[in-house]
């Protein structure tokens, strides 16, 4: 897929998913303390380029994110540095509550390698086939572009659709006649 | 109150039978984990605790993470002391069964109880500790019973890698008179990182330092706890009393100053506060400025010869110690019939210089030997003659109103 056409699917009906994560479940291993995973999601914080989510003990990094509701992930946009961004993305769906332990216990949904072009924004087109109806998204960070020690990722932003659109403002009282 | 799952890990090695911690570190151990058990419990009801052994045949999980006390302190009975502790199998059996603990949202911790020489080289155990700070689980050390050499490194090597934000501790006991649980009971692995203790372990902490000489106010809170909330409901009356019989004092030191008419009414409302008989009191404040302060300050300060036979027996242990808080006591066991006398009795006592610049001194930021302080001494016992006959010619007035 070009660059042009995965741009073009972005805008067509694929929106950030953003307004859709139910922050109070969302979690993240192996974390440092300073450099949390708000860093790299939450509006305004992922924009600044100061800002990272880092890893702690070792360069692996392990992120759950639960969705409010059902939704369709067409892709994602990882940025980082050429260093210290990430490498090998795994995404696994509807997969509660994983550990580092059980990673290779199943197959992820999808695997994407960050090339130096996706870790300045071009967005990583998934399967999308693999990820109609996802509640909840873990997103496995296995390791760096360049083997260090932490990995430094400055955003994570994820695209797709909805599944239930019921537009609330369409809805009209039945009149009585 | 954080909602955690926490497994502990008993030494039950041959190093265990001991006596050096009384009766003998197998026992001293036991008695530690029930009362962790119950402080887990208590602080937080949906926590859930967990035991496995380190030693004997090899690592064996008695109880998984739950939170029936009951269940966790009869699988400490029976347990066979033998063979040697494998720590890091211990803390990786553990990690296992926290992982597959029943409620998810429970935070993970590990307790171990190190009491014999530990096998492991410095690395591995570093290997364990980054793996778990990876998972997120904490980790509480307590190192007692033998300490050969580099058994403390290693330990806290194992803890520097384990440590995310001071949510893991070490605590060192060393063989001695006091009990292994008496010394964790003020550490934080009972008090929960310094969000303070439960009750539980608040009281038992209490029982802990008070030891033969008894409780706070010689009453156990948990055998009588109505009398202990009165005698501590007392207490602080008469600090906020004495408070506030200091601060007057404080004030009408600096009262040429400002000149006292905002302090009258900031005063009266002070003195009314804390006395439970204040209508009288009232009347008599309404008047002159002087006479006002002083009769706030003579309410507070009471001689200690007047009221000696109101005292309670209770009251008594704490009052010899201080007289001031003696005065402030029997202020508040005073009923209404005696103000009128003890208003006499007690511009005698600010007549007595001596007293006065005494209290004086000890309020902060008071000189006795500051100039206006001294003036406002020899005004006011040139006042308490005079203030003596108007005290007692309102005294027989109030006898008769009743």
């Amino acid at each position: 897929m070009s660059a042009a056409e995965s741009a073009n699917a972005i805008q067509r009906n694929q929106v950030d998913l953003l307004d859709f994560i139910d922050w109070s479940g969302v979690e993240c291993l192996n974390q440092s303390s300073s450099h949390s995973l708000s860093n790299a999601l939450k509006q305004g914080y992922r924009e600044d380029e100061g800002l990272n989510l880092e890893s702690d003990a070792d360069e692996q990094l392990l992120i759950y994110i639960p969705f409010t509701q059902v939704i369709k992930l067409h892709s994602i946009v990882v940025m980082g540095s050429e260093e210290d961004g990430p490498k090998t993305v795994k995404l696994f769906a509807n997969r509660e509550h994983m550990g580092f332990s059980n990673v290779s216990d199943f197959p992820p949904s999808d695997t994407a390698v960050l090339s130096p072009d996706n870790l300045k924004g071009k967005p990583v087109v998934l399967k999308y086939v693999k990820f109609q109806n996802v509640r909840s998204l873990t997103i496995f960070i296995e390791d760096n572009q360049s083997g260090s020690e932490i990995t430094k990722v400055q955003k994570i932003a994820l695209y797709g659709s909805t599944v239930e659109t019921t537009d609330m403002k369409g809805l009209k009282k039945i009149e009585d006649h | 109150m954080v909602l955690e799952a926490t497994m502990i890990c008993i030494d039950n090695s041959e190093w265990m039978r001991n006596g050096d911690y009384a009766p003998s570190r197998f026992q001293a151990q036991a008695d530690a984990v029930n009362l962790i058990c119950g402080a887990k419990t208590q602080s937080n009801p949906e926590n859930t605790v967990g035991v496995l052994t380190m030693a004997g045949k090899g690592v064996r999980v008695l109880v998984t993470p739950t939170s029936d006390l009951g269940k966790i302190l009869a699988c400490m009975h029976g347990l066979e002391i033998g063979g040697e502790m494998n720590l890091a199998a211990g803390i990786q059996v553990a990690q296992l069964a926290l992982k597959h603990r029943q409620n998810k949202k429970q935070q993970q911790r590990i307790i171990v109880f190190a009491g014999s020489p530990v096998m492991h080289d410095k690395k591995a155990l570093e290997m364990i500790g980054k793996k778990l700070k990876k998972n997120s689980v904490a980790l509480d050390i307590v190192n007692f019973g033998e300490d050969d050499e580099g058994k403390t490194e290693k330990l806290e090597a194992l803890l520097a890698a384990v440590n995310n934000n001071d949510t893991s501790h070490i605590v060192h006991v060393p063989a001695g008179p006091t009990a292994l649980s008496d010394v964790l009971i003020s550490t934080p692995i009972f008090t929960g990182d310094g969000e303070g203790g439960s009750g539980f372990a608040a009281s038992a902490a209490a029982a802990a330092a008070g030891g033969v000489s008894g409780f706070e106010f010689g009453v156990d809170p948990n055998l009588d706890p109505e009398l202990a909330l009165a005698l501590r409901v007392s207490m602080e009356e008469e600090r906020a009393r004495q408070e506030a019989a200091a601060k007057q004092a404080a004030e009408e030191a600096s009262k040429e100053e400002k000149g006292g008419e905002e302090q009258d009414a900031t005063m009266t409302e002070r003195a009314s506060e804390g006395a439970s008989e204040a209508d009288n009191k009232k009347i008599e404040i309404a008047d002159d400025d002087d006479t006002s302060l002083q009769q706030a300050l003579a309410m507070s300060m009471d001689e200690p010869t007047s009221s000696q036979g109101l005292q309670d027996t209770e009251m008594s242990d704490a009052a010899a110690e201080d007289p001031e808080l003696a005065l402030a006591l029997q202020l508040s066991v005073q009923d209404s019939t005696k103000d009128s006398s003890s208003q006499a009795d007690v511009s005698k006592l600010l007549a007595d210089q001596s007293f006065v610049s005494s209290i004086l001194a000890s309020l902060p930021g008071v000189d006795p030997n500051d100039p206006s302080v001294k003036e406002v001494l020899a005004s006011m016992q040139n006042q308490s003659e005079p203030q003596q006959k108007q005290d007692e010619d309102k005294a027989p007035k109030k006898e008769e109103e009743k």
